[in-house]
C-alpha cells in the first residue's frame, strides 16, 4: 500500500513538476509560429527526459549515491569541474528565468511591475528552503502544480484536429523560416531536458532513501509522470496553435501568453493561467536552487540534505541562500524574462553532452550497478541522446544568432 | 592560413554579421507590428467578454505601445522603396488604431 502511495505521489510530482517557465514559453512560441508542427520535439524531449530520469533514479536507488557524486568519484574531480561549471552556469540562467516567470505572474495579477517582485520571491523561496524539508519542496509545489492541467482542458475545449496533431508527432521540415524553426526546436529540447531535472531527481531518490525495492516505482514515476507532464506541454503548444497562430500573433512578451487560456476558458482560464505560471515557476525555482546546492555540495564533498537543520549542513544551506538572491538580482534590475528564458533554454540544450555522455559509462559499470546495468535498448537510447546532445552543442549558438530574434 | 583558423574566422564573421549587422528585414518588422495589432484586437474582444482584467489589458496595451514607439522610430531603416514605406505606414496605422480601440474598451 505504501508503495502505491509512493507511486501515485511520484507521478503527481512529475506531472506537476514538468511544466515551468521554459516549457510554457517555448511551447507557446512554437505553437504560435508553426502550429502543431513542433509537437514531435516535445515528444522527443519528454521521452529523453523520462529515460534520463529512470537511469539516474536507478543509479541512485542501487548505489545510494547521487549522479553528481558518482560522476566525481568515477571520473575524478578534474573532469567533474566541466559538468559542474556548465550545469551551474545554465542552471543559474534558468533559475533567473523561473524567478522572472513568478514575477510576471504577480505583475499580471497585481499590475505592479515585475521588477519589484523579484527580491520578495527570492526571500519567500529562501524561507521555505530554510524552514522546510525535502517533502515540502518536492510534493507541496508539485501538488499545487497540478493546476497546469488547465492547459489540457483549454486544448480540449478548442477541439484540436487529432489526425493533424498525430502526424505532427513525427519529425517534419518547416515550409518557412527554417532558422527560427530549428532555433525553437533547440529551445524546446533545452526546456524539456534540463540537467537540473535529473540531477534533482537523483538527489531526491537519495533524500527519500530509495533502495532496490524502489526500482519499479522509479520506472513508473519516470515513465508515466513525464509522459503526462509532456502531454501538458503539448497541450500548451496546441492551445497556442489554435488561439494565437490563426490570428498571426507571435509571442514577443510574456504578457501575451495569458491570452492562451483566457480565450477558451474565459475569466477562469485567465486566473488559472496566472496560477499555473506562479506555481510551476515557483516550484521550479525551489528545485533548481536545491539542485545547484546539491551539485556544489556533492562536488566538493560537503554535508548536504534538505532534511537536515541548516546548521548541520552550513555550506549547503549557505549555497542555496546566496544563489536564490543572486538569481533574483538581474530580474530586479529589469532583465527581460522572455529573452532570458529563450537564451537559457538554448544554452541548456548546448550543455547536455557533459551530463548525458558520462552517464553511458556509469550505467554500464557493474561495480556500481551489478545486475542493474543498462541493457542494449537503454544503451542504444543513451547513445542516440548523446549524439543528439552533441548536435545541440554545435547548433545552439549559431541558431541563437540566426533564429533567436 | 590553416583550415581550422579559416573556419574559425568564418564562424566569427557569421556571428558578427548575424548579431550586429543590418537591421531586421521589413517583412519581420511588419510581422511584429501585425502580431501586436492582432494581440490588441484579441485583448479587446476578451475584455469585452469579461475574460481579462483592466489591469492585465493595460499591461498589454503598454507593451504594444512600446513596440509601436520602437517601430515608428526604426522602421524607416528597413524600408528601402516607396512601396516599403507605404506598407510600413499602413502597419503602424493599424497598430495605432488597435491600441486606441483597446483603450476605448478598457476606458483608459
Amino acid at each position: 500500500m505504501k508503495k502505491w502511495g509512493e507511486l501515485a505521489l511520484g507521478i503527481v510530482t512529475s506531472i506537476g513538476g514538468f511544466l515551468e517557465v521554459g516549457s510554457i514559453a517555448t511551447s507557446a512560441q512554437g505553437g504560435a509560429e508553426f502550429g502543431y508542427q513542433l509537437a514531435w520535439v516535445l515528444l522527443l524531449g519528454t521521452l529523453s527526459l523520462a529515460m534520463l530520469m529512470e537511469m539516474t533514479g536507478r543509479l541512485a536507488a542501487v548505489s545510494k549515491r547521487t549522479y553528481a557524486d558518482l560522476l566525481r568519484e568515477r571520473f575524478g574531480f578534474r573532469f567533474f569541474v566541466v559538468p559542474l561549471v556548465a550545469v551551474f552556469v545554465v542552471s543559474l540562467l534558468v533559475l533567473m528565468s523561473e524567478i522572472g516567470g513568478v514575477a510576471i505572474a504577480l505583475q499580471m495579477a497585481s499590475g505592479i511591475d515585475f521588477r519589484w517582485w523579484a527580491i520578495p520571491i527570492a526571500l519567500l523561496g529562501w524561507f521555505l528552503l530554510w524552514r522546510g524539508n525535502f517533502s515540502i519542496v518536492e510534493q507541496g509545489t508539485a501538488m499545487l502544480g497540478l493546476v497546469a492541467i488547465s492547459f489540457a482542458v483549454g486544448a480540449l475545449v478548442l477541439h484540436p484536429t487529432w489526425p493533424t496533431l498525430g502526424r505532427a508527432l513525427l519529425p517534419s521540415l518547416p515550409s518557412h523560416d527554417h532558422a527560427r524553426y530549428w532555433y525553437l526546436a533547440v529551445a524546446i529540447l533545452g526546456a524539456s531536458i534540463s540537467p537540473y531535472l535529473y540531477l534533482f531527481y537523483s538527489a531526491g531518490a537519495v533524500e527519500d532513501e530509495w533502495t532496490i525495492e524502489h526500482l519499479s516505482v522509479n520506472r513508473v514515476t519516470a515513465g508515466a509522470g513525464n509522459v503526462f507532464g509532456g502531454g501538458l506541454a503539448i497541450a500548451a503548444l496546441v492551445t497556442a496553435a489554435l488561439v494565437l497562430a490563426p490570428r498571426g500573433i507571435r509571442v514577443e512578451h510574456y504578457e501575451q501568453i495569458a491570452l492562451l487560456l483566457a480565450t477558451p476558458l474565459g475569466r477562469t482560464g485567465f486566473v488559472l493561467f496566472i496560477a499555473t505560471l506562479f506555481v510551476t515557476c515557483f516550484g521550479a525555482t525551489l528545485e533548481i536552487v536545491l539542485a545547484m546546492a546539491y551539485l556544489l555540495a556533492q562536488g566538493f564533498g560537503w554535508s548536504w540534505s534538505e532534511n537536515l537543520k541548516p546548521g548541520k549542513d552550513a555550506r549547503f544551506s549557505t549555497s542555496y541562500s546566496v544563489l536564490i538572491l543572486l538569481a533574483a538580482l538581474p530580474i530586479a534590475l529589469g532583465a527581460d524574462p522572455l529573452s532570458l528564458t529563450n537564451i537559457s533554454m538554448v544554452l541548456t540544450a548546448a550543455s547536455l553532452p557533459v551530463t548525458v555522455v558520462p552517464l553511458l559509462v556509469l550505467m554500464n559499470d557493474g561495480d556500481i550497478l551489478s545486475s542493474h546495468v543498462n541493457g542494449w535498448p537503454s544503451n542504444l537510447a543513451l547513445v542516440v541522446m548523446g549524439l543528439l546532445s552533441l548536435v545541440l552543442l554545435v547548433a545552439a549558438l549559431p541558431l541563437q544568432l540566426l533564429g533567436g530574434g | 592560413m590553416s583550415a581550422p583558423r579559416r573556419a574559425l574566422l568564418a564562424l566569427v564573421a557569421l556571428f558578427v554579421s548575424a548579431g550586429c549587422g543590418s537591421p531586421p528585414p521589413l517583412d519581420k518588422r511588419l510581422e511584429t507590428l501585425g502580431s501586436w495589432t492582432a494581440t490588441m484586437q484579441l485583448a479587446k474582444e476578451r475584455h469585452g467578454a469579461g475574460a481579462i482584467t483592466v489591469t492585465y489589458a493595460t499591461q498589454l496595451r503598454d507593451a504594444a505601445d512600446e513596440a509601436f514607439q520602437q517601430a515608428s522610430t526604426t522602421i524607416g531603416s528597413s524600408a528601402r522603396t516607396r512601396t516599403d514605406s507605404a506598407y510600413a505606414a499602413t502597419a503602424l496605422d493599424s497598430l495605432r488604431n488597435a491600441i486606441r480601440q483597446l483603450e476605448a474598451e478598457i476606458g483608459s
